[in-house]
């Protein structure tokens, strides 16, 4: 499984763990450093250091109460366990960040449209425990909320094919194509980033491939046995997707209304503009997929280079254009004031807002995400792994 | 060798829980070595004699105070009492640091595992596994691969913005903070003085809710659009924060999704199937083209134009004309 994030050593982590080490090893005498590291999530190596540092405190250095505490390499012995007093070493309360960190988390996997509910059970009475045990603690932590998305039913299927180890067939959408195909897919792991993907051996195209839930169109649980090669899972802390350095350049220009193609858009750069807008450069394998968005922007933005793209996306816009030449009404309406009818959509009150006017706006955010990547037909093969 | 500050840490939180009375700073100063080593012994009449190293206890009390601040971010409820002599002293007391008892089974020992690995931000993937640190050493049980109980799931909460953490901690102290945000369209951010009730975080992207000082009212900001710092302002809170913050329904409105209107277009066989599962009736028109009625919110007129040729608006007028003013500003290349 993909490691915990790597973290810089922190004194303040250090100190929690080792006051925590200290009630345990206390009711354990003896206990195994592997033990003790696997029940701490850390490795060996650090409890190591833990075992090096303990030994230099206690209550007072003059009066020799320092905690004799040592190891023979494999196991870990406490020699003066009365050095703290009787009742100096129980576990102590959760901090008002450990109740949050725990109880946000917790509440936000609870809420996983497909979750088996046996887990989702086990999460809310363990979180009912938490709260109780953490009392005032717990209270900072209504203030902090996520949410994952996912799609109940794709997950339910998706969750038991891999405990069951079984194949699966979907028909999936691919934004950057427009189009749906079917596809036989051994199911690795369930990956909730924003919204949920399933990370799956791909038996169409031989590589690994992620999938995002709410483009499942249809899926099935087949017969087969699931036979994913052995593949090393990758950690995830940087992001599902990452262009490759050889991937073509496309350079796109956008005013302040198109700014948000930054935030959405793994980019290698983003140069301000005078206007307010932005000078922003990325690659992707597939060019051709970004002609929606040179659509979308219309007039907030335009796709400098490559200029074949430019003009894909010229050219069918004209040629949507002549549908409605040909249709009843067609400049009619738009004569009428139409700008005053966009005036008044902007302005909509709704809350009135901060971001309502120029963000992506409906769908888009999802939509465009993960069009560079995730929809491709090569891009989690090889050269991309490193993020997944 | 500076004594490490882990190291110091320890020794000043055992020396605060073993005691049964409080601990002048004097006596701390000489039973922890890292301060007697970078400070000298606390000399009780250090502060009146010439001699005394005045600039050193400056530097001790600086050192102190912040070592207090890092033990009481891990939790430690430490008192301060005076004394007869009008001394201060430090302690904390063990009915005040106890956790409860709490017991939990290995189902819950195994959910309470997987929340623990879930956050991607160092402050609070910290925090989780120092909570479960303390429950395991209250006993919670071991051996559980959250993983196996919970078929492959790992979910993840990213982290990518540096106004996180700041406004992390002025939401849980109640602070009020000053940062320059940028609005979607404006060219330059501006600063806003906020106080801040709610973060949260939808399709992986973090928004703060919070009362406006300048603007006298509600509002929600979406941390990526936070430029450079987010400061402190000193005072309290002067709006009454609601029970109830609610991020997600803002900007899921933003996102188009409270659509209370529909839409008619025409979209070509076999294109668009987004639209399709959005539809609430789909005809066939035979002719190569489908009539679907979908959901009209924010945000429809720019998506529908991502389809090109494959989408004809029908109805309303005002999607018409807006899907053509777009797809004008494309042809004109």
């Amino acid at each position: 499984m993909a490691g915990k994030p790597a973290r810089p050593a922190n004194a303040i982590d250090q100190t929690r763990r080792m006051l925590s080490l200290v009630t345990y090893l206390r009711e354990r005498p003896g206990a195994r450093i592997e033990d003790v590291a696997r029940a701490f999530g850390i490795t060996e190596d650090e409890l190591v250091s833990d075992l090096d540092v303990l030994p230099m405190c206690g209550t007072s250095f003059r009066g020799g109460d320092l905690l004799d505490i040592d190891t023979d390499g494999e196991r870990i012995w406490w020699h003066n366990p009365a050095a703290l007093g009787a009742d100096a070493a129980e576990p102590l309360r959760l901090a008002a960040d450990e109740a949050t960190a725990l109880l946000v988390a917790a509440r936000a996997v609870a809420t996983l449209p497909g979750l088996r509910e046996s887990d989702r059970q086990a999460l809310l009475r363990a979180t009912a425990k938490v709260e109780a045990a953490a009392g005032e603690a717990a209270g900072a932590s209504s203030r902090l909320s996520v949410t994952f998305e996912s799609e109940g039913g794709v997950f339910a299927d998706v969750d038991r094919a891999i405990s069951e180890r079984r194949r699966l067939w979907i028909r999936y959408y691919s934004p950057a194509r427009d189009e749906v195909t079917e596809r036989e897919i051994d199911p690795i792991r369930l990956v909730s980033v924003g919204h949920t993907y399933v990370e799956a051996w791909c038996r169409r195209s031989e590589a690994r491939r992620t999938f995002r839930l709410d483009r499942v169109a249809e899926i099935r649980i087949l017969d087969e046995p699931s036979a994913p090669p052995e593949i090393e899972l990758r950690d995830l802390s940087e992001g599902l997707v990452q262009p490759a350095a050889e991937d073509p350049e496309v350079v796109v220009e956008v005013g302040p209304g198109g700014r948000w193609v930054a935030e959405y858009y793994p980019h290698d750069q983003a140069e301000e503009l005078p206007d307010g807008g932005l000078r922003i450069t990325l690659r992707t394998p597939d060019p051709a997929s970004l002609r929606r968005l040179a659509l979308r922007l219309g007039r907030d933005g335009r796709i400098v280079a490559p200029q074949d793209l430019a003009d894909s996306a010229r050219d069918a816009a004209r040629e949507a254009l002549l549908a409605y030449d040909g249709l009843p009404d067609g400049d009619e309406g738009l004569h009428g004031g139409h700008g005053g009818l966009r005036g008044g959509l902007q302005e909509a009150p709704s809350g009135a807002r901060e971001e309502r006017q120029g963000d992506p706006g409906g769908h888009s955010p999802s939509a465009v995400h993960h069009d560079l990547h995730t929809v491709q037909d090569g891009p989690y093969g090889g050269r991309r792994e490193q993020r997944l | 060798m500076a004594i490490a500050k882990a190291e110091r840490l320890m020794n000043l939180a055992l020396c605060l829980l073993g005691t049964r009375r409080p601990l002048s700073k004097r006596e701390l100063r000489d039973s922890i070595e890292a301060y007697h080593d970078a400070f000298g012994p606390g000399n009780r009449a250090s502060s009146a004699s010439g001699d005394g190293p005045s600039g050193n206890d400056d530097s001790f009390n600086r050192m102190f105070e912040r070592d207090k601040d890092d033990l009481r971010e891990l939790g430690l409820v430490i008192e301060t009492v005076e004394n007869l002599d009008g001394e201060v002293g430090y302690l904390a007391r063990r009915d005040n640091n106890r956790l409860p008892p709490i017991t939990l089974d290995a189902e819950e020992a195994a959910a309470l595992g997987l929340a623990a690995k879930v956050w991607q931000q160092a402050r609070l993937a910290g925090a989780a596994s120092g909570a479960l640190h303390k429950l395991r050493a209250a006993g919670l049980p071991e051996d559980v691969d959250p993983y196996e109980a919970h078929g492959a799931l790992e979910p993840r909460i990213p982290v990518h913005e540096a106004a996180f953490e700041p406004l992390m901690l002025a939401c849980r102290d109640r602070r009020p903070v000053v940062f320059n945000y940028r609005k979607a369209t404006a060219a330059r951010p501006e600063p806003r003085t906020v106080e801040p009730w709610a973060l949260e975080c939808w399709r992986g992207h973090w928004y703060l809710a919070g009362f406006d000082r300048d603007r006298g009212a509600e509002r929600v900001f979406r941390l990526s659009r936070i430029t450079g710092r987010v400061r402190n302002r000193t005072g309290s809170f002067t709006a009454e924060v609601p029970d109830v913050v609610t991020v997600r329904e803002t900007v899921a409105s933003w996102a188009g999704e409270n659509a209370d209107r529909s839409a008619l277009i025409r979209l070509r066989t076999g294109a668009g199937y987004p639209l399709r599962a959005k539809a609430s009736s789909v005809r066939e028109l035979g002719d190569g083209w489908d009539e679907l009625e979908i959901p009209y919110g924010h945000g429809l007129d720019a998506w529908l134009v991502e389809f090109g040729p494959d989408v004809v608006v029908l109805e309303p007028a005002e999607l018409r004309a807006d899907v053509v003013d777009r797809l004008r500003a494309v042809a004109k290349g």
